[in-house]
């Protein structure tokens, strides 16, 4: 379970990354495909990280010789990291929500003193949780893991973006 | 960084592109005598960014201006979208369209955005209002070419019915009925600010709605911190900051307003967020026929609060 809640939130990530490295790179008013396309860019990304990091936890298990220690430490590592993924993602989906509310002083606000601070925190968030996750683990398994996927998590924006800029790039060049 | 807030210094966009003033031609522009302007002013962070544009003989490369140019309009516009800026342009100026029909005038309304840059405005209004019904006509008017020429180019690929001309906003051809202008104002100083406001003193014209940040102590640092975060370019960066601390005051402005156009009554809306003391980032110089006043009271309903004195 716990596992399966990383999952989702790593999904739930690869899909904003999608959104914000898509952000001001396109200037059409009707932009609701772009950002579809943008989200499920960084959904797929997210789907990659999560198989490659379930293919490496496994391939852990199957080759440790303490198979059972290692897979409760595992859980708890997760579990820790939750502790801090959850209220990040909370907060971030709450102001999303609140966006609902159709009042533009209220969307820009979530937007300006909300999202935006948000954004900026990811990363340090991501490294927090997994340090914390990871911290206190007695195997060193679990923490080359956990390293493991934070490199991915924070690469994943990185290559969003890198390939968000070649295509702005690629535009710009036919316009002028 | 403070050398990057000297609000005496213009922004980099203002220097590196120039266009004769007849003609609108795009002038050559020499990077040193850009680079000696903020060399002047210890501006470090504008150096910076003037010396990664590259140039053919001390001449900037307007290819990769341009470039530049249309990729940091591209993210104005989204700072613009997080604002809801159609939104609430439409809010005010819907109300002021009432006025001007209740008042007795029946035809076609020419809506001008002066230095519409790539047209979001326009183009915003044209794709979610139906303008045609409201007898409303919207056109977007800037001196930079490349920009009109996005701008154009963008309405075309969502057939919008709105229009974008290079030139002088003020001319007779193109007099409008309401002039409005987004994050525009603050370029003119002083009495340059005088004279860009007699110029709406023109028989066609009914009203004008300028937006423009709103100064305060913690502008710059809020500005810094959004362009930091959402901005990707160093002169978008830079230019961002420079304008909030550009920013005209609400006296600076209104004072400028009364004395330049005397038969609008004038004065700024939406200053505040609801009735807190808290500042709205965008306030707007309002003018108004002075005929049309009790009317556009009318009109604003509710929003009348969000009216500052208006005369």
């Amino acid at each position: 379970m716990t596992l399966f809640v990383l999952y989702v939130l790593a999904l739930l990530d690869g899909l904003l990354c999608g959104a914000r490295v898509a952000m001001g790179r396109s200037a059409v008013i009707a932009k609701h495909r772009y950002y579809v396309r943008a989200q499920l860019r960084g959904a797929i990304g997210a789907q990659i990280i999560s198989t490659i990091s379930l293919a490496a936890l496994i391939l852990a298990e199957l080759w440790s010789t303490h198979r059972e220690a290692l897979h409760a430490d595992l859980e708890a590592a997760a579990g820790r990291m939750l502790s801090v993924f959850v209220p990040y993602a909370a907060l971030v989906v709450g102001n999303i929500l609140l966006r609902l509310i159709p009042s533009t002083d209220v969307r820009s606000a979530t937007s300006v003193m909300m999202l935006g601070p948000l954004t900026a925190l990811r990363p340090a968030v991501m490294i927090i949780g997994v340090f914390y996750g990871i911290w206190s683990t007695a195997l060193w398994e679990t923490r080359l893991l956990g390293l493991f996927v934070l490199a991915l998590m924070l690469g994943l924006e990185f290559v969003l973006n890198a390939r968000a800029a070649r295509a702005q790039a690629r535009e710009i060049d036919g316009l002028t | 960084m403070l050398a990057a807030w000297n609000p005496a210094q213009p922004e980099i966009t203002d220097l590196i592109i120039q266009h004769d003033p007849k003609t609108l031609e795009r002038l050559p522009v020499r990077k040193q005598d850009v680079m000696a302007v903020f060399a002047g002013f210890k501006n470090q962070k504008a150096l910076r960014a003037l010396n990664a544009l590259p140039d053919h003989a001390g001449i900037f490369d307007n290819r990769v201006i341009d470039r530049m140019l249309i990729s940091t309009h591209w993210e104005m516009q989204r700072l613009a979208e997080e604002f809801y800026h159609g939104h609430r342009v439409w809010d005010l100026l819907s109300r002021v369209v009432a006025t001007i029909r209740a008042g007795g005038y029946q035809g076609k309304l020419r809506v001008i955005d002066v230095g519409c840059g790539i047209g979001y405005t326009a183009r915003w209004l044209a794709a979610h209002i139906p303008l045609e019904a409201h007898g409303i006509e919207v056109v977007g008017m800037d001196l930079n070419s490349t920009l009109i020429r996005e701008a154009s180019r963008l309405a075309a690929a969502e057939h919008l019915n709105c229009h974008f001309l290079q030139g002088d906003a003020f001319s007779r051809e193109t007099s409008g009925g309401v002039y409005l202008s987004t994050g525009v104002i603050h370029h003119f100083r002083s009495e340059a600010l005088r004279e860009f406001l007699r110029r709406h003193e023109q028989p066609e014209t009914f009203a004008f709605l300028h937006y423009d940040f709103q100064p305060s102590f913690l502008a710059p640092f809020g500005s810094w911190f959004f362009h930091y975060l959402r901005m990707r370019t160093a002169i978008a960066k830079h230019d961002g900051v420079l304008s909030a601390v550009r920013a005209h005051s609400a006296d600076t402005l209104v004072d400028a307003a009364r004395s330049a156009v005397p038969g609008f009554a004038s004065g700024i809306y939406g200053a505040k967020i609801w009735k807190t003391p808290a500042p709205r980032v965008f306030h707007t110089l309002l003018g108004i026929r002075r005929p049309l006043l009790d009317e556009f009271r009318r009109q604003l309903g509710i929003r009348l609060a969000r009216l500052g004195v208006l005369r």
